[in-house]
């Protein structure tokens, strides 16, 4: 069966000199709740915005669902859903305003669009807030909001870059309870990255490590564990400070 | 038409209904200029170098273009409050097209200004305004203002789209507006006494926007001025879309 995402050798480089990314490889396979973890700057958000056509590779090759960016750069589109770490709501327009527009961006009927932003009020539980403007919701809510809007067209494949930050503890315990529904029972692939290593110990089941634009580690979260903390029985927290901290001595030692 | 085009021409027109500041201070602007200059410099227009006329198809065309000027920075404005709070890179993340992400603003930017100026020639025609051709007069003002307002709006756009900064948006109103005092605005070239006036009124692209308009309107100026207006609009509206669209890539998101 051919990976949802396929990425081989991508690099990347800023216009100011930072090489983000470096001969990226690596393979997402259909219906994994994927975590790629990383200290800040280490090439995540890049290679995230890459994926999702928001920004170019410089040189390397990559398929989303079979789907070449360079060919058919649009159906790529249609094809994932996204929330990046930013909420991205227009602040004059309400919940159900921006679910129906986002919808019917996406090419569902009116009638289609309206009955899905119903749906998507109700799961995320933003009911006596669809009226209000998004400039006027709590944090909390917008980030809820930001969440569902990514989810309208049934994406085949989520990508969250930081999708609970903001939330409070209930609000993730149900955003978790939405995402692993769709990734269990509806076969939905779920590419991650977070700070909140607990969550991704949690939910995940593959992972790989970046650090300085290059791929460190790819396999399951348990091997991961085992790998870094044989002894110990530790957490995915744990397992990566860890793990960050022996990669930094080990480099420092041939500086 | 694809339907997300048409959704993303729709809201920047409702953007611009629900927030009509710039045009409705367009039109009050030249409104203004209509009725001061008319009011004030009307009496020179028994002068024979504005023809039969009148002053008021003389100084017509210049509220036509100070609208667009007043109301060409909304689409620049639209881009910046949507990239401000995150909402343009939704939009980018959608299968609608990107290069519609750019137009749909300008669009309706040029619809408003183009219905604006309707309004300016009804209110014209109840100050006794002549048209030359009738109504294919009336038909040829709209268009003449249709480009005007692309271009304008145009490089307004792709100016605040590469610098990401809202102020830039009004950068294309300002650095216009010297064109208007460096023309045939005001009178006839044939009652400017400076000769340096002279000479640059014939570089000046603002001259030829003015003159076709009159062509159009009073008659004053010759069908071969018209012509070269309508190639000059023509060229400039086309250069400035390009601009905006190219800019469009340069995005940060």
């Amino acid at each position: 069966m051919a990976p949802e995402i396929f990425f081989k050798n991508i690099s990347k480089k800023y216009p100011s000199g930072t090489e983000a990314l470096k001969g990226v490889n690596l393979e997402v396979n259909k219906g994994e709740l994927f975590s790629l973890l990383g200290p800040n700057g280490a090439g995540k958000s890049t290679l995230v915005k890459i994926a999702t056509t928001l920004i170019k590779k410089d040189s390397g090759e990559f398929l989303i669902g079979e789907r070449n960016p360079d060919h058919d750069p649009k159906s790529i589109r249609q094809y994932i859903g996204v929330a990046l770490q930013d909420n991205e709501l227009d602040p004059s327009e309400n919940a159900e305003s921006l679910l129906r527009f986002q919808g019917r961006l996406f090419g569902l009927s009116k009638a289609q669009a309206m009955q899905r932003a119903d749906e998507l009020i109700h799961t995320f539980e933003i009911d006596a807030e669809r009226t209000k403007k998004s400039h006027t919701l709590s944090g909390g809510n917008k980030r809820r909001l930001h969440c569902a809007l990514a989810l309208v067209h049934k994406p085949r494949l989520l990508f969250l870059d930081e999708p609970t930050t903001g939330m409070d503890p209930e609000a993730r315990d149900r955003f978790w309870q939405t995402i692993s529904r769709l990734n269990k029972k509806e076969g939905v692939t779920v590419f991650l990255t977070t700070q909140y290593l607990e969550e991704a110990d949690k939910h995940a089941t593959q992972m790989a490590m970046i650090m300085e634009g290059a791929i460190r580690y790819v396999g399951s979260v348990k091997n991961f564990k085992q790998r870094v903390n044989a002894e110990k029985h530790g957490t995915l927290e744990e397992s990566y400070l860890a793990y960050v901290k022996q990669t930094q001595e080990h480099e420092a030692m041939f500086v | 038409m694809k339907t997300s085009n048409t959704l993303l021409i729709t809201r920047s027109i409702l953007k611009l209904v629900k927030q009509p500041t710039a045009p409705v201070l367009g039109f009050i602007m030249s409104l203004f200029f209509l009725i001061v200059y008319n009011a004030g410099i009307g009496g020179i227009g028994y002068l024979d170098a504005f023809g039969e006329k009148g002053y008021l198809a003389f100084i017509f065309p210049i509220t036509i273009i100070s609208l667009a000027m007043g109301s060409s920075s909304g689409a620049g404005q639209t881009l910046y409050a949507d990239m401000q709070s995150g909402y343009f890179r939704r939009m980018y993340l959608s299968p609608a097209s990107r290069r519609m992400l750019v137009l749909a603003p300008m669009l309706a930017d040029t619809l408003s200004s183009v219905f604006l100026t309707g309004m300016l020639l009804a209110i014209g025609v109840l100050f006794g305004l002549p048209f030359q051709f009738g109504l294919l007069s009336a038909s040829g003002v709209l268009l003449l203002s249709m480009l005007w307002a692309i271009t304008l709006c145009g490089f307004s756009a792709g100016v605040m789209l590469r610098t990401g900064k809202h102020q830039s948006a009004a950068i294309i109103t300002n650095a216009v507006f010297p064109l208007l005092f460096l023309s045939t605005t005001f009178l006839p070239r044939e009652l400017i006494i400076s000769q340096w006036l002279i000479s640059v009124s014939w570089a000046n692209p603002v001259t030829y926007v003015l003159e076709a308009n009159r062509y159009l309107l009073g008659g004053t100026a010759s069908r071969e001025l018209f012509l070269l207006g309508l190639l000059i609009l023509t060229v400039t509206a086309l250069t400035s879309s390009v601009f905006a669209f190219n800019s469009a890539g340069r995005i940060k998101v």
